[in-house]
């Protein structure tokens, strides 16, 4: 049968959704970036680079470059770290395993906002649990002041995040465990195999789909962070955990959009730049496997 | 089991539990700090109310918050976004896995590369307000469907090639169109992918407020996260009462999670593992 038959325009809807609402603000954006585009001023004028030149000589954009990439590896690799243990533990026969599973998932499907609230209660200084648990353990000392203290705040908005997206992680895993035989690991068990090498050379090696797919949504996903950067620090202090979007949202309250619109294709970039080639990288395994 | 492989199961048992504490004590604290007064909710403790449990904190939200419009912008917002991605989804994808040329080819990867590049929020804006329909819910309808098609489309390829093209043969001779085709034969086909893809727009639309933050600035077409964001904007003396907004925004969620744990978690997932 001829597949040239199937109609085209059963793609037309989704394609012209797609190219309208997503491409074209993208590409439009693109001339945006190159204007002087201002809620302030009547008519929009091409200024060419000057947006750019200005953007690049601004300390502001190397924080929140340096901020959004610091944060988007340590979450993906703590992520990772933490999902794959997690799931380990919960493959063994548990009494509580379902439960524990449903627990660690259960903040995913939380707003990020509201989470961002509740974390500003626990990490409060004075009251929060974080610092009142610090000093019932006698080690007081530690207690910091988590969102307010420059040395601590991007770390602690790192963990916040991990509190949040660790289970899901552990639910890929988890997936991924259960295309492993098991008599694999138990022929290298018995062979005298520790559980360590077990792991290093049987276990993790097969979880590579599960791990590249992994890495790939968080990577992507965490250089795209926003709202729980905004509800926690807002950026602060100072521009300490200042990222893209919240850079973007700064600009743009103030009404400079073609600005706030150029600082949006750098993440463009530099999202690209990362994704593209992990995307490239995951597809290649693909059709080794 | 050995002496030692159930001792050993024991320790990774306490392990799993109390890193489970880690997740439930945030959880926790939102609920018993909802019924403290404002002096005690300012706190942040664990501790049941000292005082009389203060069940006025959740009327006080009902009444300074419209929560019902919140609830109903939501809901009215996410299931609308569910029909258009549902429909526009699953049309491209049986035509892009049906004919597999060179054009469908460049579509599908066109789809991919809107899964992993961000929006452009500010251009999106102006472009409502060129197609006069800023502030609407169309336009963050579109808005969200743009944004979700896709992992939509990426998912249904996949599961298209499972659904074999001697079912469309057989139809298409005894002179089914190609639309009966779509809808009475692949449609029904799909609906386990139809839930999947169901489940991540409902929690990515319920759950988000970059969209609404930017696209909808009349009060009255807020979403129940939005609400939440601009309460606390107003109202964060009186911690009590936040907390009982958040026990209000977090615990249909949490039920609907409890109920539908199974279809959630392998809905929010099948992308990455089956993809």
């Amino acid at each position: 049968m001829d597949s040239r038959k199937y109609p085209l325009y059963f793609s037309f809807p989704a394609l012209l959704v797609f190219l309208l609402f997503f491409i074209a603000p993208t590409l439009v954006g693109v001339y945006y970036s190159f204007t002087d585009w201002n809620v302030h001023a009547q008519s929009v004028h091409w200024i060419g680079l000057d947006n750019y030149a200005a953007l690049f000589r601004e300390p502001r954009l190397e924080k929140a470059l340096t901020n959004t990439l610091v944060f988007a590896a340590s979450v993906t690799v703590l992520q990772n770290v933490i999902g794959i243990a997690l799931a380990l533990v919960l493959n063994e026969k548990l009494k509580l395993r379902n439960v524990l599973r449903l627990v660690f998932f259960m903040p995913y499907v939380i707003a990020p906002v509201v989470i961002g609230y509740v974390f500003r209660a626990i990490y409060h200084p004075d009251h929060g649990i974080v610092n009142r648990a610090l000093r019932e353990l006698g080690l007081g000392a530690l207690a910091q002041d988590w969102l307010n203290d420059p040395k601590w705040a991007l770390f602690s908005v790192i963990a916040t995040d991990l509190w949040r997206v660790s289970g899901f992680a552990m639910v890929v895993y988890l997936a991924g465990l259960q295309f492993i035989p098991k008599d694999l690991t138990e022929c290298a068990a018995i062979d005298g195999a520790s559980y360590w090498s077990r792991f290093r050379r049987i276990v993790f090696p097969l979880l590579a789909p599960s791990f590249t797919v992994n890495v790939l949504l968080s990577l992507i996903g965490s250089m795209k962070v926003f709202e729980m950067v905004m509800v926690l620090t807002n950026g602060g202090p100072g521009y300490t955990t200042d990222v893209f979007y919240t850079y973007i949202r700064s600009t743009f309250s103030m009404g400079q959009m073609g600005y706030s619109t150029a600082i949006n294709l750098v993440l463009f970039v530099l999202v690209t730049a990362v994704g593209v080639p992990v995307l490239m990288l995951m597809k290649k395994r693909e059709v080794d496997l | 089991m050995n002496r030692r492989t159930r001792a050993r199961l024991l320790l990774l048992e306490a392990v799993a539990i109390v890193c489970a504490l880690l997740i439930l004590i945030p959880f926790f604290m939102i609920l018993v700090n909802s019924f403290k007064d404002i002096r005690e909710s300012a706190l942040f403790g664990l501790s049941l109310p000292s005082g009389k449990w203060q069940f006025g904190n959740y009327k006080d939200v009902y009444e300074q918050a419209n929560i019902l419009r919140g609830f109903k912008n939501s809901f009215l917002i996410s299931g609308l976004v569910v029909v258009c991605v549902n429909l526009c989804a699953s049309m491209a994808a049986f035509v892009i896995q049906r004919r597999d040329d060179r054009t469908m080819k460049t579509v599908f990867y066109a789809f991919i590369v809107g899964l992993i590049v961000p929006v452009s929020i500010v251009p999106t804006i102006r472009l409502m307000d060129l197609l006069h329909i800023q502030g609407t819910y169309l336009s963050i309808v579109m808005y969200y469907t743009a944004v979700l098609l896709p992992f939509s489309v990426f998912l249904l390829v996949g599961f298209m090639r499972a659904i074999p093209r001697e079912l469309d043969e057989a139809a298409l001779l005894e002179g089914c169109g190609y639309f009966r085709l779509y809808w009475r034969i692949v449609l029904p086909l799909l609906t386990t992918v139809l839930v999947t893809v169901t489940i991540v727009v409902v929690v990515s639309v319920w759950n988000d407020f970059f969209g609404p933050f930017y696209l909808v600035t009349d009060s009255r077409k807020w979403t129940i996260v939005l609400q939440i964001f601009n309460f606390v904007t107003l109202y964060s003396t009186n911690w009590g009462v936040v907390f009982a907004f958040m026990v209000i925004v977090v615990s249909p969620v949490l039920i609907v999670y409890l109920l539908l744990q199974r279809y959630i978690i392998d809905g929010l997932t099948a992308g990455s593992v089956k993809g």
